[in-house]
């Protein structure tokens, strides 16, 4: 199966289209079962990888329109493969988690679609194709924070659409400007990412071009002052929408950082790094700080999720294999635990039909599995070593210690305004005595939400003990990345910034 | 010997995870049965390793597996049983053991029986963790994990409320954890700064690569990462002033403060200097530092305790003292003393939470020890266990504290560190005092536990029993101070007296037993007869209220610290990001729209204003083309 990724595209975009004639009252068997079958193919993908070759594998290449170099252009390496894996495997989680009744048949539709977006992105090697899959994401999630959401989902879903759609555009224009570059600098179009790399621009064109891109990753991320549509969207859509959003759709912002940003324009990257970096931090203790000021779960976690993005995108700016690599990893662990975080809000609110703290207290008597669960999460949140959450943290941090440690102790106190919201979430929704009498008869995870979260439980704890499996890929994609912007670099300071890890320059 | 080592480092795990497969179910008593065992296996394999090196001289290594491979670096979870792990091992694993088994009375009747088990092996596990790894990331994965099982077991008693400071000065006991885990996290950032100087200087975190290499770096780099290192030991240590949360850890069941916040995790940063030996010796300033540290908090935490009623806090304060103490040695450079200590007080220390747990049975879970007294008649053993762990305290020949605490301050002494061999010697003075205010109030005198009803009775004989083997040590330990000095100095370095300190020795001895007999007797003439209070004083004297009230360092920490930060996160979510930063978006999105409705005016469909605006439009044009004629 060499054209394994245009399986994984279209197989959920055919089963799509079929679960329209798919009988009501089996859509959701069905939505389970295409999602798995993605699933397994996913893994099926993993399996088949070769971990030691740090390129692009199961590339796919047919031309489209050959006057302007647009072609279907897939492949995948150790930076794209999981965050595939982790699409794949989030989705087949919500669909299996799905406490909605209504429309349930659209709504599985809608996230088969999303799925095909979602995967679409992380293996298109051409950025026409990229593009186009960057923006069709966004219409099921419209879609289902519109039709799904809470009270004001309809001023969430448009934030959410226009706010991200306008940085998009700017993206866009990025994009031609480079594609016309490119032409003139070698006289044919292309649009492919892998020619483009190719490319040497001067530092003022990347200066342009790298701002351009940093608004379409930046709002999508969303970094700080671009982040205010995601406490609306995350606070108006369903669970499943909320679960989605965070373990992948803004893993879209960071992954292009590592994909566009770097390697296209390495000098202005480490030129920018200052910048950057102060809005990351910013990010990491502002947002803790809004985290902490808040009332409502879910409120909480979303929040949490911004601070939690700070540190990748601190990560990815360090300009080093151990930094970028952790910040790949990050992306990975924040959507595994954020996604398990948002999933068991949905829970407490199926039963309650509120997310406010003060409404809870003491909730560990009645539902110990679930308080358990939720520890867990809280754990591999703020980052304990052993838990999923440590590695890519750590790694970030230790990064970009080698930029600059005085930016790098501000970052790391992400250790500590992390604990400090997430402990208050635990003590305020479980601990304590239970004063809430609606509370007194709530019922445990049920089976369906345990088969959704055990699977995050274990697999936060597996690669919190034993990451190589994902890790080792994921550090020779890193590793070739790193070398190819060291020798792109023209300016000194991106020279000597942009640090090549020592058995790569060996084996040179 | 591999085997040993991963027996002693995975059979706590094992019960752990055995006791968690019951923990939502009614108490088991099996489950207690089995998780003593286990630790037990683990106390035998810690002290047939001890023996082993004892006898080949040669540490013990073996490597897991890899664990984080990024880059350049490279991290495996390795562990090195040598002597220093296996003198901490053998420690650990024996009180835990101690602690286990007790904990099958003292929890006999808690509905969480179960997952109790569960966290205290889950904690063993960790610790063990912390002591066998063989680098400073292994050490962090440890470090973290008693953080979280101590984070747990404060919190045991989940259910409680969160009560003001006057009626309970620890609030409740999810608050005292969430304290303490914040205050760790808080040095834990130290630490981490600390492993990554170390990383990115010498590529690798491995003890044994690291202290090869140490002459590599700058004497200022090397400060850095001895201070970095540092701020982490305070705040697992609990050292100013990160302090605050040992006192109000006592929240949780007495066997964890016995194990935990006594004996074991709370030692853990002065193992971290005692094993990062090779860097603090070549930095003196910053063991100077350490020492001053460490000995302000020996007499800043006496101090505490002098006045304080609560039983479980008098030994709190008194177990930061003693660190204090262990600080002040390994600071001066004197590792091998301050591992004696920290193995001597492990012992004592933690008979004497196990007495004090004896005694809050008895009395329904009382903690004031001015409603106590009497109690010898009907608590006679464990009157004897905790006035034995008392006397070794307080330094009292033959005990084991009386070996462990004289060498510390001989060593302060030999140092020409004056002012902290006074102040240590005065605290020696302190010590006794509060020990013996407590032994006295609680057994001797005048039986004022009838007021509240409470009807004392001696703890289960098997319980007793448990606790002989660190009654046993606390007589016996200090006599194998010769042996342990030849074991312990293969690997840290030999610290010898100088031949002037020889000479003082006996009148360092007199002075400090002097000192120490004092305050036994100042405590013994005041409360031994019965309590006499002087409400007066209590309520007016300005240094007792001072005392009593931990120098309103709490309440300090509540105004400067936890207050303003709630304040300025609403301050943050409502003024910033709401009325700014959304605001902002909202006014774009705004002004586009009105733009929009304000143009879609124009468009009306009246044909004569189309007209108006073409008219005016063909005369702006041409004024344009004109003007722009006249100026070329």
């Amino acid at each position: 199966m060499s054209n394994i990724l245009s399986v994984l595209i279209f197989f959920p975009l055919i089963a799509g289209v079929f679960g329209f004639f798919v009988n009501k009252n089996s859509i959701r068997v069905y939505g389970i079962v295409v999602a798995a079958a993605e699933f397994l193919l996913s893994l099926w993908l993993w399996m088949s990888f070769d971990t030691t070759d740090a390129g692009m594998q199961f590339v796919e290449k047919i031309s489209l329109i050959p006057e302007f170099g647009i072609s279907y252009y897939l492949g995948v390496d150790g930076i794209s493969l999981f965050i595939v894996i982790l699409s794949t495997l989030m989705t087949l989680l919500g669909i299996v988690a799905l406490s909605i009744k209504e429309d349930l048949k659209n709504m599985i539709i809608t996230l088969l679609f999303l799925e095909v977006a979602m995967i679409g992105v992380f293996v298109s090697l051409d950025v026409i194709l990229f593009y186009i899959f960057w923006e069709f994401s966004l219409v099921p999630m419209l879609y289902i924070i519109g039709a799904w959401g809470g009270p004001k989902k309809l001023y969430a879903a448009i934030k959410f659409f226009i706010y991200t759609f306008a940085g998009s555009l700017v993206m866009l224009v990025g994009i031609l400007y480079l594609a016309y570059i490119y032409h003139a600098t070698t006289g044919v179009w292309s649009f492919s990412l892998t020619d483009w790399y190719g490319l040497l621009l001067p530092t003022d064109v990347q200066t342009i071009l790298f701002w351009a891109f940093f608004l379409g990753f930046a709002i999508k991320v969303p970094m700080f002052p671009f982040h205010t549509w995601l406490p609306y969207a995350h606070g108006q859509a369903p669970t499943v929408g909320s679960v989605i959003l965070a373990a992948v759709l803004l893993k879209m912002g960071s992954y292009g950082f590592v994909r566009f940003s770097l390697p296209l324009f390495p000098d202005a990257s480490v030129a920018f790094i200052l910048p950057i970096a102060i809005l990351a931090i910013i990010m990491i203790i502002y947002t803790a700080m809004v985290a902490y000021a808040q009332k409502d779960m879910k409120q909480v976690i979303a929040y949490s999720s911004i601070s939690h993005m700070g540190v990748i995108i601190l990560g990815t700016f360090a300009m080093n294999v151990e930094g970028i690599s952790g910040s790949i990893f990050q992306m990975l662990s924040h959507g595994i635990v954020s996604g398990a975080l948002f999933m068991l809000v949905g829970v407490i609110y199926d039963r309650r039909h509120t997310k406010l703290m003060s409404e809870f207290g003491g909730l560990a008597k009645v539902m110990p599995t679930y308080a358990t669960i939720f520890v867990v999460m809280t754990m591999a949140s703020v980052g304990l070593p052993l838990t999923i959450g440590f590695i890519g943290e750590y790694l970030s941090l230790a990064g970009f210690f080698k930029v600059s440690p005085i930016m790098t102790i501000l970052a790391g106190t992400s250790i500590i305004v992390g604990a400090v919201y997430m402990l208050s979430v635990v003590k305020k929704s479980f601990f304590g005595p239970l004063a809430n009498p609606e509370n007194e008869k709530l019922k445990d995870l049920d089976s369906k939400e345990l088969w959704a979260l055990v699977p995050l439980v274990a697999i936060v704890i597996w690669l919190g003990v034993y990451p190589k499996p994902v890790l080792e890929p994921i550090d020779n994609s890193t590793k070739a990345l790193v070398q190819l912007m060291h020798k792109k670099a023209q300016t000194d300071k991106a020279k000597k910034i942009i640090l090549v890890s020592k058995d790569a320059k060996e084996a040179k | 010997m591999e085997n040993l080592v991963y027996i002693a480092l995975f059979a706590p795990l094992v019960s752990s995870l055995f006791a968690a497969l019951f923990a939502q179910k009614p108490k088991i008593q099996l489950v207690g049965i089995v998780t003593s065992i286990l630790i037990g296996i683990s106390l035998l394999a810690s002290v047939t390793l001890l023996l082993d090196i004892h006898e080949s001289g040669k540490a013990v290594s073996v490597t897991l597996m890899d664990w984080i491979q990024a880059g350049d670096m490279d991290i495996k979870f390795g562990f090195t049983v040598d002597q220093v792990t296996a003198v901490m091992m053998s420690v650990v694993t024996l009180v835990s053991t101690v602690v286990h088994v007790y904990s099958n009375y003292y929890m006999e009747s808690d509905k969480s029986f179960n997952r109790f088990f569960s966290y205290l092996s889950a904690f063993v596990f960790s610790m063990m963790v912390l002591v066998m790894s063989d680098n400073f990331l292994g050490l962090f994965i440890g470090w973290e994990g008693v953080g979280v099982c101590s984070w747990l077991l404060i919190g045991f008693w989940y259910e409680r409320k969160d009560e003001t400071r006057d009626v309970n000065p620890s609030i409740s006991p999810s608050w005292a954890a969430n304290e303490a885990f914040i205050m760790n996290r808080i040095a834990d950032l130290g630490m981490l700064v600390g492993i990554f100087m170390i990383y990115w200087n010498l590529g690798t975190v491995k003890y044994s690569e690291v202290f090869a290499h140490l002459d590599q770096l700058s004497h200022g780099m090397l400060v850095g990462i001895g201070i970095a290192l540092f701020i982490g030991a305070m705040g697992k240590s609990a050292q100013f002033p990160l302090h605050t949360w040992l006192a109000d850890a006592m929240e949780g069941p007495t066997p964890v403060s016995a194990l935990i916040h006594a004996a074991t995790m709370v030692t853990a940063g002065v193992y971290l200097v005692i094993r990062a030996n090779p860097l603090y010796s070549q930095i003196p300033e910053v063991g100077y530092f350490i020492a001053v540290v460490g000995t302000f908090v020996a007499i800043f935490a006496a101090s505490m305790a002098l006045v304080n009623r609560d039983l479980k806090r008098v030994i709190a304060y008194s177990t930061l003292s003693q660190l204090g103490y262990m600080f002040a040695a390994a600071g001066l450079g004197a590792y091998w003393v301050a591992l004696f200590h920290l193995a001597a007080h492990a012992f004592f220390k933690a008979l004497l939470f196990i007495g004090a747990g004896n005694v809050m049975h008895a009395m329904h879970d009382e903690l004031d020890m001015f409603k106590m007294g009497g109690l010898k008649k009907q608590m006679g053993w464990t009157f004897f266990y905790m006035g034995l762990a008392s006397l070794a305290l307080s330094g009292i020949y033959p005990l084991a504290g009386f070996f462990s605490k004289d060498t510390i301050l001989e060593v302060a002494f030999n140092e020409h560190t004056y002012g902290i061999w006074f102040t240590l010697w005065l605290t020696a003075g302190l010590t006794a005092f509060y020990s013996f205010r407590q032994v006295f109030l609680v057994f001797f005198g005048d039986e004022r536990y009838h007021e509240i009803g409470a009807h004392p009775h001696e703890a289960k004989a098997y319980a007793l029993w448990a606790m002989a083997p660190l009654a046993i040590l606390a007589v016996i330990f200090g006599f194998y101070k010769e042996d342990f000095v030849e074991f312990v100095t293969k690997l840290l370095p030999a610290y010898e007296m100088s031949e002037h300190t020889h000479h003082m020795v006996w009148i360092l001895t007199l002075v400090t037993t002097a000192i120490a007999l004092t305050g036994i007797i100042v405590a013994f003439i005041k409360y031994s007869k019965g309590l006499k209070r002087d409400l007066n004083f209590e309520q007016n004297n300005k240094l007792y209220k001072l005392l009593y009230n931990q120098y309103y360092i709490p309440v300090l920490y509540e105004k400067a610290f936890a207050k303003p930060y709630k304040e300025l996160s609403d301050i943050a979510w409502q003024e910033i990001d709401m009325q700014v930063v959304d605001a902002t978006v909202d006014g774009i999105a705004k002004a586009v729209e009105t733009t929009g409705d304000v143009s879609r005016r124009a468009q009306n469909g009246n044909l004569s204003t189309y007209l108006k605006w073409m008219a005016a439009g063909l005369i702006f044009v041409t004024l344009i083309t004109v003007i722009s004629v006249v100026i070329k």
